[in-house]
Parts: structure tokens; sequence; C-alpha cells
């Protein structure tokens, strides 16, 4: 490969056609650059436009570089022209499907996919019947080519009745019959053009042409293995992200273009007053101006106290719920999943069916499990009221006492809502959390005990002097991330609770806020200046339990 | 210590430990339990306290003489407990006792007794200041007036063998006979009410594109993280490493505005796309790929292979369990997920309905009927926990390894 090969008459007419294609590119996209300013091209709001034209401006002056390299035989040319035929076929490839509506098609899917699916099921079951193969390998070698001839023709079979059946022709159909109009068209013509451009310069003979080098394959399949992901990353992921900030700074509402507001929408979450009461029932109104401020709580202080107002009450009575939720949904979970991983690390039969049994809570859907515990929450045909009773006769009649039966209307009374919720969220998290624990427990070495063992120390001075200090990494993994699940708490308060901000605003949560803030009242801007506070709370926790482990991680020799 | 004492010792401990375990464990699934037991069951046996796990039905029994089965109800008579049918209910029987001595009470049918003097023409006495009506009461042939002391109501119980033998008792608080009866025709009574079997169908599509797209682009992301140097390689890496805990409801205000842009609200399509991309995946296949030895790869492209081949001829063979682990982490989480299909799809839009979603509308809609929720619960439950069992042995032991290396 490193010898210069002699340039065939071929070759060397794909590079020169190669050269005229990237000029071009470069015209096509520079009129492309400038079309949403002139006219030709309407986009709803500035951001969209500045990004069109930002992404086709790099791409004119990145194809008339490739012609130029391309021009001096240099390697970098077919990199750049790759690079940039590459992204233009997938973009008109993902128009081609946009216009034919495939994506839209996925709902008539929904329709008929149920039909389709017990032939898929004959696909897969032939998928295993090939399969059994691998598990018995010295079988009779005839038996399995045939049985492999079979599986094969039963996925075949299974996949055409089932492509049958959900109305893969009628939707082909469809999509031609889509596609049939000028943008389709073009877009058509836009894959097979980059789709040629791209062919001839993977030619092993343009490659050889232009000096490639061997690490230049892994840098053109690097980036074409990752560029699926890389694509979908910056489009529904990283770009989203950095829209969020922007729409932080605005008073977006989703349908109308945005206007720039500054700070507005932090200075109203943060927009707070304190105010001394010269009597602890002082009302609100003698000591701030109610036009603005609502009464978030007030602490009592001797004969006065102190009054805390805010612009935002339900903000700051969101960040309040959200913060008690953490602080006892996460020792409630991570204590007795501590304690469990313990018992489970004993080496006695049936350990891994508990863990087993432990996990399925976090398998569950958080909304059907929650609708369970509805039920058992009842405060009159609920189980959990019931066993309080039965435990309470009990304990009555063993010291013979009279203690009242509380009766708890857990859900709503304002005391109990969100102790109920935090049961729920502990009681699920737990089985993950004792798994965790569990690995951590099995890389602890034997012979830290041992050596314990025989300096005479017990089982509890083992447990604090080893296990802890041991588990200081596992514990910090899991206590991190057990709280950044539980200050993003919504899907339990939303269904357990009617109407999800609970009982006088018992349990309304930092994201049900956003969701009620966004996507009830659509004040957008204001639910993304939400979201960025609450990320700024979860890192500054999450930073101080960083803290906190490397301080205790010394142990870790 | 003698060898005795150590082997008690040893078993309490071990017991301890047992049950321990066995009363979490308990713990743990017995909403689980409740789930399924309140599905199958009848509403009014949903409402009854003391509450009871196993479904069952009033049994009902045909009596000689009677058109409709009539329900059978425990009695005590002359001190036996006995099984009688309810042959009729709501029957008014007063109590009665002359004005000066109320303490000798009869009881009578209050439709046999008339007022004392004819309706039009009521009598009455003063007790205790108090005006009271006489009514004219039969007792031992005689006809005496007397006052209303109380009334009850109460049911006619007969002897199904024998319905000549009736007695009165108060219905309320006499037991229903039952036996044990499931009910599985509450599962296709709430996939009729609810439009369920499209929401089960939608959920499987979309976990099913989910999976199997997630899957793909997290190989293959993996693949050249782990395997391909070129340049910018790990300054995406670490970019991608970075954004793992970014919580995702700091994405759904953007997401939502940009699945307006596109026109996929409303869409199944918005349930799909945006979540095939993964970083988290992308990293747990490239801590996978990366443990692989590099000689066989070395070889194979010696041998002229491409490195789409090696991916799919060498590495994806030999990542079953890997991806079997991510295959069903990405199930689970697309199953259950329900914030964002809250967000994108309108509540109204039935048609594209999720699972979650049709719950979450069936709690509105059934929730006189714990049985029909619970069954629509159940429904979405348990495929993710057949799942689960299915793939226990690969997945928790993921779990447990991804956590501490990660």
């Amino acid at each position: 490969m490193t010898k210069v090969a002699s340039l065939d008459a071929r070759t060397n007419q794909i590079l020169r056609l190669q050269v005229i294609w990237r000029v071009v590119f470069a015209v096509l996209a520079a009129a492309g650059t400038l079309a949403p300013w002139i006219g030709w091209v309407t986009l709803a709001s500035n951001w969209q436009k500045i990004l069109v034209s930002a992404l086709l401006l790099v791409a004119t002056l990145a194809s008339l570089i490739g012609a130029r390299q391309l021009t001096r035989r240099s390697h970098a040319g077919r990199l750049v022209s790759l690079t940039l035929d590459y992204l233009a076929f997938v973009t008109c490839a993902v128009i081609t499907l946009n216009t034919g509506e495939i994506f839209i098609g996925i709902d008539a899917l929904g329709e008929t996919f149920g039909r389709g699916l017990p032939y898929l099921g004959i696909a897969i079951a032939g998928y295993f019947l090939g399969a059994i193969e691998d598990y018995y390998p010295q079988r009779n070698l005839s038996v399995t080519t045939s049985l492999k001839t079979v599986s094969r023709w039963i996925i075949l079979g299974g996949f055409v009745l089932f492509l049958w059946q959900v109305g893969a022709v009628n939707g082909l159909l469809y999509f031609l019959g889509k596609l049939a109009q000028p943008k389709g068209f073009v877009a058509v013509a836009g894959i097979l053009v980059f789709g040629f451009s791209l062919w001839s310069m993977m030619r092993p003979e343009v490659a050889q042409a232009l000096n490639a080098k061997t690490n230049h394959e892994q840098i053109i399949n690097g980036w074409l293995f990752l560029s699926p992901n890389l694509l979908g990353f910056l489009i529904f992921f990283a770009g989203p992200l950095i829209l969020s900030f922007y729409f932080s700074f605005t008073d977006s509402d989703a349908f109308n273009p945005p206007n720039w507001v500054g700070f507005d929408n932090y200075a109203r979450i943060l927009n707070v007053r304190f105010a001394w009461l010269s009597t602890p029932d002082q009302l609100a109104r003698d000591v701030v101006d109610i036009k603005v401020y609502d009464e978030v709580g007030r602490l009592t202080l001797g004969n006065g106290g102190l009054l805390f107002a805010a612009a935002d009450k339900f903000f700051w009575l969101a960040l309040r719920n959200t913060l008690t939720f953490v602080l006892f949904a996460v020792p409630f979970s991570v204590i007795p999943a501590l304690l469990l991983s313990n018992v489970l690390n004993s080496k006695l039969p049936g350990m891994k069916f508990f863990r087993a049994v432990y996990f399925m809570p976090s398998i569950a859907a958080v909304v059907g499990i929650s609708l369970v515990w509805q039920w058992l929450y009842n405060a009159t045909i609920g189980y959990i009221n019931y066993f309080i009773t039965l435990g309470i006769e009990f304990w009555n009649n063993l010291f013979n006492l009279a203690v009242v039966d509380p009766k708890i209307q857990w859900v709503s009374d304002e005391k109990t809502a969100l102790f109920a919720v935090i049961i729920i969220a502990a009681w699920q998290s737990m089985g993950f959390n004792t798994v965790l624990f569990l690995a951590g427990l099995q890389n602890i070495p034997g012979e830290l005990y041992e050596a314990a063992t025989v300096d005479g120390a017990g089982s509890w001075a083992k447990f604090w002097g080893i296990t802890l200090p041991m588990l200081a990494p596992t514990t910090f993994y899991v206590v991190s991330t057990t709280t950044i699940q539980a200050m993003q708490v919504f899907e339990q308060v939303f269904i357990l609770m009617n109407p999800p901000e609970g009982p006088n605003n018992s349990t309304i949560t930092l994201v049900l806020y956003l969701y009620r803030s966004g996507f009830q009242n659509f004040k957008q801007g204001y639910a993304s200046a939400i979201a960025w506070v609450l990320f700024i709370v979860i890192f500054g926790l999450t930073l101080v339990q960083f803290q906190r482990q490397r301080r205790s991680s010394i142990y870790e020799g | 210590m003698n060898p005795q004492s150590y082997k008690l010792r040893r078993f309490l401990g071990n017991f301890a430990i047992y049950f321990v375990l066995s009363f979490f464990a308990l713990v743990m699934i017995f909403p689980f339990l409740y789930m399924l037991a309140t599905s199958f069951k009848i509403p009014s046996d949903t409402f009854r306290y003391p509450p009871r796990m196993l479904p069952r039905d009033p049994v009902e029994i045909t009596v000689t003489g009677y058109g409709k089965p009539l329900p059978l109800y425990y009695v005590e008579v002359d001190g036996v407990q006995k099984e009688f049918a309810l042959a009729q209910s709501n029957i008014k029987v007063g109590t009665y006792a002359p004005a000066d001595n109320l303490n000798a009470t009869v009881e009578r049918y209050l439709s046999e007794v008339k007022p004392t003097g004819g309706a039009m023409n009521p009598q009455s006495v003063t007790i205790n200041g108090e005006e009271t009506k006489l009514f004219d009461v039969e007792l031992d042939g005689q006809v005496i007036p007397m006052i209303l002391v109380s009334q009850t109501t109460v049911g006619e119980f007969i002897d199904p063998q024998n319905p000549e033998i009736k007695v009165y008792r108060n219905v309320r608080l006499s037991d229903p006979v039952e036996n044990i009866s499931w009910h599985p025709e509450n599962y296709q009574q709430v996939v009729e009410l609810n439009n369920m079997s499209r929401a089960l169908t939608n959920t499987a599509l979309v976990t099913i594109l989910v999976v199997l797209g997630q899957l793909v682009t997290s190989v293959f992301g993996g693949y050249a993280f782990a395997r391909l140097k070129f340049p910018g390689r790990d300054t995406v890496f670490v970019f991608y490493l970075g954004t793992i805990m970014i919580p995702f409801v700091m994405l759904i205000v953007p997401l939502y505005q940009l699945m307006v842009l596109i026109g996929w609200t409303d869409r199944l399509a918005a349930l799909i796309i945006p979540w095939i991309f993964t970083a988290y995946g992308t990293f747990l296949m490239r801590q996978h790929f990366i443990t692989f030895p590099k000689e066989i790869e070395e070889a194979a492209l010696l041998d002229g292979a491409s490195r789409f081949q090696i991916l799919k001829d060498i590495l994806i063979p030999a990542s079953v369990p890997a991806l079997a682990t991510q295959a069903t982490f990405t199930f689970l989480y697309a199953w259950n997920s329900f914030f964002w299909p809250l967000v994108i799809i309108n509540v109204g839009n039935e048609k594209n309905h999720v699972l979650t979603l049709a719950l979450n509308v069936l709690r509105g809609r059934a929730s006189d009927t714990p049985n029909l929720i619970l069954a629509g619960a159940a429904i979405a439950i348990i495929p993710p926990l057949i799942v689960f069992i299915l793939g226990q042995r690969f997945f928790v032991e993921s779990v447990a390894s991804s956590g501490v290396k990660g």
C-alpha cells in the first residue's frame, strides 16, 4: 500500500469529477446559507435561521477546502468529501423517509401490529430452533444442517407473514404515493447523487491514488460507526440541552417565537422575602406586600416569629417537599438495603431467590405500582390500615392497654401524604440498592475478615471496621444515584394523589411543578429555568456526597 | 463451647437470617399478590372490611317454590350455625310496648299493625311530655294499644332443604356463605373498557423498536469507542460520560418543542426515535468490547475482513449476554416510561396511548372498581416481570457489576 500507484484513466476521471462536484456542492450550500435571509425559505424563529445558515456556511467552506485538497491529491480532501457527502446523504434519507410519512406511519402500524405479532413469534421460534445447534454442538452433523435450513425457512416464512399481516404492501404503496411530490423527488435525487459520490470515493483505487494510510481506514470507520449514535445524540440530547439553557432566558410558550427576557425567570424563582413577626400568628399582609409575595412558611420564635414569603410560593413549597422526600426516601431505601445485603451475603442456600424477589419492585412500572399502593393505602378498606389495626389490637391485648387506632387517612391528610409517597419510593428502590451493595460486598477480600477474626473482633466490630469503610465507593454510588432519582420524583405523586399536588400542596414536587408550568400553563421558558435550578440542586448534592466520599475513602489502601 | 451448643447457635442464627429475609420478601411481594388477587375479584368483594386476599363469590341456591336462586347466609338457629337462604329482605319489624309497661315488648311486622282508631283518626298518648302514636297490637288473641319503641329491618331466612322453616335475622349482621372463585373476565372487561389492547400493542411496538434501535446504535458506537482510533474520539467519549448523570427532565421542554417543530406531537414516533440514541448504552457496550482480546480481531483484519464483518461475525455472537442485559434494561425503561408519553401524547388521542397512559385514564374511569384498575395494572406489570424472570441471570449480575465498575 505504501508504493504510489500510477493513476489509471478512470480514477483520474473520478477525482476530476469529484473536484467539480465539490465546487457545485459549495455553490448549493452557499445558496442555502442565504436562503432563509432573503425569503426563499421561511423558518419560524431566529435561532433556527442562525442554526441552518451556520451549518450550511460551514459546509460551503469545508467543500471548497475539500476541492482544493483534492486538486493537490491530498488524502484530507477525501476525508472532507466523504464527511460532507455522508451528512448530506443522511439528511436526504431522513427527508425521504419523512416525506414518505414513515415516521408518522408508525401510528398506523400500531393498529395492525397486533395481528402480526403471532407471526413474529413464529419467526423468533424459528431462530431458536436454529440456535439449538449451538447448545448441542456434538450432535449429528446432517441433522443440524437440515435443522438450520428448516429454521431459516421458518424465520423467512414467519417474517413474510408478519409483513403481510401488518399491511406492509399497503404501507409501501402509501410511502411511494407520498413520495411523488417535488420535495420527495429532490430528496431521492439527493440520495442517488450523494450515494454515488460516496461510492466513488470509497473505491480502493481512489483511496490508493490519494495515498490512504492504514490509520485513515480507522478514522473513516470510526466516525462512520459512531455517526448514527453521535448524530442522534447531538439532535436529541446535546442540542436540546443547549436549547433548554436558552429557553430559560425566554418567555417561550412552545408555539410562538420566544422573546428574550434575560434573568426574569430566575429572578422570579429567587424573589423571596424574610420578615420578622411581632406575634406568631400575625398576618402576612402586615409585613410583606401580598400583591407580590405569598407566604410559604413561618417559624415561631418565642413571642415573635419569622415569615418566609416568596413571589412564587409553589416553587419553594415544591423545593421543600422534594428535599423532604429525598431526606427520608434515600435513607429508608439505602439503610435497609445495606443491612439486607449483609444478610444476603451469607453463603446459605436460597440467597439468589431472595435477591430476585427483592429486585422485583424495581422493574415494575411506577404507574402500576402506584395504583396498587393507592388501594393499599385506602383508609377504610386498605390493607395497611388493617395491619395497623391488627397490630394495635394485639398490642392492647398483650399489655392490656388502650392505644387508639389512628385510622390514618394516608393520601388525603396533608401530614401523611408525602410520607405515603416516600414509602412507595423506598420500597421500590430498596431491592436494586441491595443488589448493588451485595456486589460491593463480594468485592471485599475475605482475608480482611479472617485477619480481624484472628485479632478477636466481633461481627459488629467487623461491620463498622471493615465492611462500611470498604463499601464506601459503593455507598457513594448508591446514595448519589438514589438521590438523583429521588430529586426527580414525579410519577408516584402524579398517580397516587388526586389532585397531584396533594392536600394543601403537601406533595407538589419540583418535577411536578415543572410539568404544571411547562405543560399545563405552557410557560415553557419558566419551566426550563426550574429545570436548571433542579439541576444545580442535584449537582450540589452529588458534589457534597462526592466530597464526603473522598474524605472517608482514606481507608482504601 | 461444646459442639451441641455451637450447632444450636448456628441453627438459631440461620433461623434468624431466614426470618428476616422472609419478612422482607413478604413486604416486597405482598403488593404484587394483592394486585393479582384483587384483579380476579368481583367489585363488591373488593370493598369488604376486613380485607381478604382470595377472591370470593356469594353462594346462591335454588329453593323449590322460589323462582330466582337465593343467596345463602350463615344463620344461628337454636344455638347451632346453619346455612339458610335469604328469601325476602327489607322486612320492617317494629318493637311495641304498652304505654304503661315499656319493658313488656313484643315484635310485629310493621305492615300487620294498624294505628289505633284507624288511619283517619289516629290516637296518641303522651309519654314524658312527648306525644306518641298508639297502635293496635294483637297479643294472645287480644288487641292492646301499644306504642312503637323501635323498628329494624330484617330478612326472612329459610332452610333450603325445608322451606317451611323460617327465621328472621338482620341481613347486614349475617355472614354470607361464600366460595373462592376467580374472575378472569375482569381482564376481558378492562381491555374492552379502556382500549387496553391497542395500548398493549402500541407499548409492544414502541418497546421492540426502541430496544432494537438502541442495540444497533450502541453496538456500533461502543465498538468505535473501544476499538477504533480516530482523532476526536476521546473528546467525544468524555462528553458522553459527562452527560450520563444529566437528568431527563432537563430535556423535556426543548425536546417537546423539537417534536412540535417536526410535527411529532401525538405520534408514536416521538416515543421511539429520540430514545434509540443513548450515551449510557454506548458506554456499557464500550466497556464490554474493550475487554475482548484484540488478537482475534487483528487476525481477521489480516485475512481481509472488514470492520463490519468483524463486528457481525466475531464480536456480536460473543457478546450475547451483554446484549441481552442491555436489551432487558432498555425493555424495562421503554415499557415503563410515563412522563414523556404523558407530555407528548394527548389524553384525547387514545389510539396512540401506551399502557402507562391507558392506566392513567383508567384510574379516573374505573375509580369505583378496584378490581378493574388492578387488572389493568397487572397487564402493565406482568410482561416486564416475565422478561425479568427469563433474563434474571444476566440482568441482576450485570446490575451488580456495572454499579461498581462504572
